[in-house]
């Protein structure tokens, strides 16, 4: 009985289009409702509470917490962090497009092997890699080692340079970070660049430089629209490689809102940091495609 | 081709290395060494170590024991000595800070038998009803603490076994810091800029702040705690990198020449590096207590019991001296050191960075609960540290 309902219930449902919709979304539904949604909502509840003497959570309704964060101290907190946002997606897009085009305009059996060596780093996992990078800027690390070896050939005198922790080390790391993540969408929109157009700029007596900002760059616009969305957004929250190159001593929103949850034991702070955190990223992110649009033929490639 | 590379060579050569592999394998738990008699088949770690008898051994019918406890502090041996000897499972889990147990803990999560707090969260937990008081007629090794550094433990004896107490105080290479601070105040001294490590913990770096300027490290004047933000703001810059998780790695590289770190660290850090110096500065150094609890929620108290009891007792505490030499409050166990681990025990007893008497912790700064005022606390070290 139970199972000829269930088979005609399942045949109802699995032949109107529209339900089969919903039961394909419904599992990605299911997650996004459990694993967004509700702790979405819950941070907007806590935001608006205040801390007991413990820092256990005291629900209610007042503003102080948002207030809080137009202290001078927490906008400049703000500031830097997209501040730093900025400058790390300008230097990776530098950094990126002669990577990406450099595979891109590679014959087409090495393509694939150029993407498998950008993409191999990333087996490792994250932490570990910026950690390496404290092997590499210490005082006694492995770049003062190779330039103090170089000015002893030369026969100049050599100081380390006190690379790390620095602004510059976390800089360096966000840049080493998030690079794949700017290759791929500019290489995908380059290597779809027809041969011919080169060869008409040619003809059209355009010489490199003109070709290039004339023909190649307008057209790989769209992948670094879709590489700038990958990059600034994670950029804003992270505070793993501001903590770990930083020594601790540069403060992100991220490690502002980490603190609150943890040190200062204060989450409803901390909720309320998230909020802003989360509605600064939705302006800018909105602005900017209002500008460049989402990189839709990205998206659709 | 040569002769290395003809095949019956490297064959010979692959079964030589496996024989010796399995020559050097120590007896395997499974595999104890014959025993006479009635005595039980002594218990081996993977390491090689021969569990001790729990010395009294309780009752357990609990088949698990779920710590919850700080990253790298029980020594190895004890953590699977105890699954052995008492045929239970042990699982752990880890923290590295007091505010992430609590965080946990004040959320609901049920299941952990013990948990391992330390300092000022003792009293929080206490206050908001998450420990029980320990069941003393269960716990007849808590007679191994010395009594003195007992004291340190005060009323919170009621809810923790005493672990490991220590200090927080200033470390340097002697090498290459010719001119050594003496005192808390001296860390601002400019020749020090850039050349420092701290502990990354607020209530620590803001208390020592504060005992350099004469006050109590737990005030909640908001007087002092300004002027303590101002005299910080000044020190913040010089500091090359704050670190909890390993301090020492940065003096033993070289990253750093002094600092602020506890004394297990720096008597690791000593082991490494012998030039390195740790100094109790002038105004008293900050010390801490630790121990293990039994949450209300705990579903093994047996084993809970068990477990402190046998962490306790000398043979197997001793470990602590050789693993994680902080200072070491059960005397039974520095006894049972002298006698059977003669040049361990002098290394702890000769040296200034474990070998600290009660009475100095006792005079030391405690960092107590604040309340209210800890907002002001958590205001002011993200205005030092973020404030440029």
């Amino acid at each position: 009985m139970k199972t000829d309902a269930l088979r005609r219930w399942l045949r109802i449902w699995g032949t109107r289009e529209a339900y089969q919709g919903l039961l394909l979304v419904a599992p990605t539904l299911l997650w996004m409702t459990a694993l967004l949604i509700i702790p979405l909502l819950l941070t907007v509840v806590i935001s608006f509470g205040g801390r007991d003497a413990n820092g256990d959570v005291v629900y209610g309704f007042s503003l102080a917490n948002y207030l809080r964060l137009l202290d001078p101290l927490y906008v400049g907190i703000l500031w830097r962090s997209v501040v730093l946002a900025f400058q790390t997606t300008v230097l990776v897009i530098l950094v990126a497009f002669p990577i990406a085009y450099f595979v891109a305009r590679a014959p087409a059996g090495r393509r694939n092997a150029y993407l498998f060596l950008i993409l191999v780093p990333l087996w490792t996992n994250f932490v570990i890699r910026i950690y390496a990078w404290i092997m590499i800027l210490r005082t006694q690390g492995v770049l003062n080692g190779v330039l103090g070896w170089a000015a002893g050939l030369i026969g100049l005198p050599f100081q380390p340079l006190d690379l790390y922790p620095s602004p510059g080390a976390v800089l360096v790391g966000m840049l080493y970070e998030f690079l794949p993540f700017m290759i791929l969408p500019i290489f995908t929109s380059l290597e779809k660049i027809d041969e011919s157009l080169f060869e008409a700029a040619a003809d059209l007596g355009a010489n490199a430089v003109r070709t290039f900002l004339r023909v190649t760059l307008p057209l790989a616009l769209p992948g670094m629209v879709a590489g700038t969305i990958l990059v600034f957004v994670p950029v804003m929250g992270s505070f793993i490689v501001s903590d770990i190159l930083g020594g601790r001593n540069v403060v992100l929103v991220g490690n502002l809102i980490q603190r609150q949850f943890l040190d200062a034991r204060d989450p409803a702070f901390g909720s309320a940091a998230s909020i802003i955190l989360m509605a600064m990223t939705l302006v800018v992110t909105i602005i900017y495609t209002r500008r460049f649009g989402f990189g839709e033929e990205i998206v659709r490639a | 081709m040569n002769a290395w590379n003809s095949r019956p060579w490297r064959r010979l050569l692959a079964l030589s290395l496996v024989l010796a592999l399995a020559a050097c394998q120590a007896p395997s738990p499974g595999n104890p060494p014959a025993a006479g008699g009635e005595t039980p088949a002594v218990k081996t770690t993977n390491s090689g170590f021969a569990c001790p008898e729990p010395q009294p051994r309780l009752p357990v019918t609990s088949t698990a024991l779920n710590l919850f406890v700080w990253t790298e502090y029980i020594p190895a041996d004890i953590l699977e000595c105890f699954g052995l000897v008492y045929g239970l499972q042990v699982n752990r889990e880890e923290f590295s800070s007091n505010e992430e147990l609590y965080a946990k803990l004040e959320a609901g999560a049920a299941g952990y038998d013990i948990v391992h707090p330390s300092d000022y969260i003792i009293n929080v937990m206490i206050r908001a009803g998450l420990l029980q008081p320990l069941d003393m007629s269960q716990l007849p090794n808590l007679a191994n603490i010395d009594p003195e550094y007992l004291k340190l433990y005060g009323d919170r004896a009621a809810y923790i076994a005493p672990y490991q107490v220590g200090s927080q105080a200033i470390i340097y290479d002697s090498e290459r810091v010719p001119n050594p601070p003496q005192a808390w105040a001296d860390l601002w001294r400019p020749e020090f800029a850039r050349h420092m490590v701290f502990v990354d913990d607020s209530r620590i770096i803001i208390g020592m702040t504060l005992l350099s300027l004469g006050y109590s490290v737990n005030t909640t004047d908001a007087g002092q705690l300004a002027e303590a933000e101002a005299k910080l703001k000044e020190l913040v810059p010089n500091v090359k990198l704050f670190d909890s998780d390993s301090p020492k790695t940065a003096l033993i590289a070289g990253d750093a020449d002094l600092g602020i770190v506890w004394n297990g660290e720096a008597f690791l850090a000593q082991r490494e590096k012998p030039s390195l110096q740790y100094v109790f500065p002038r105004e008293g150094a900050i010390t801490f207590e630790d121990g293990f609890g039994i949450p209300k929620s705990a579903p093994h108290v047996d084993a809970a019991n068990a477990w402190i009891n046998y962490v306790l007792q000398p043979d197997v505490a001793w470990l602590l001296l050789q693993d994680y030499p902080y200072t070491l409050p059960n005397r039974a166990a520095l006894e049972f050191a002298r006698i059977n681990h003669a040049e361990l025990y002098q290394a702890y007893t000769d040296s200034p960075i474990t070998n600290t008497p009660a009475a100095t912790l006792l005079a030391g700064a405690r960092v107590e609960d604040v309340g209210a005022a800890l907002t002001q606390y958590d205001r002011i070290w993200t205005e030092v540290k973020g404030g440029q």
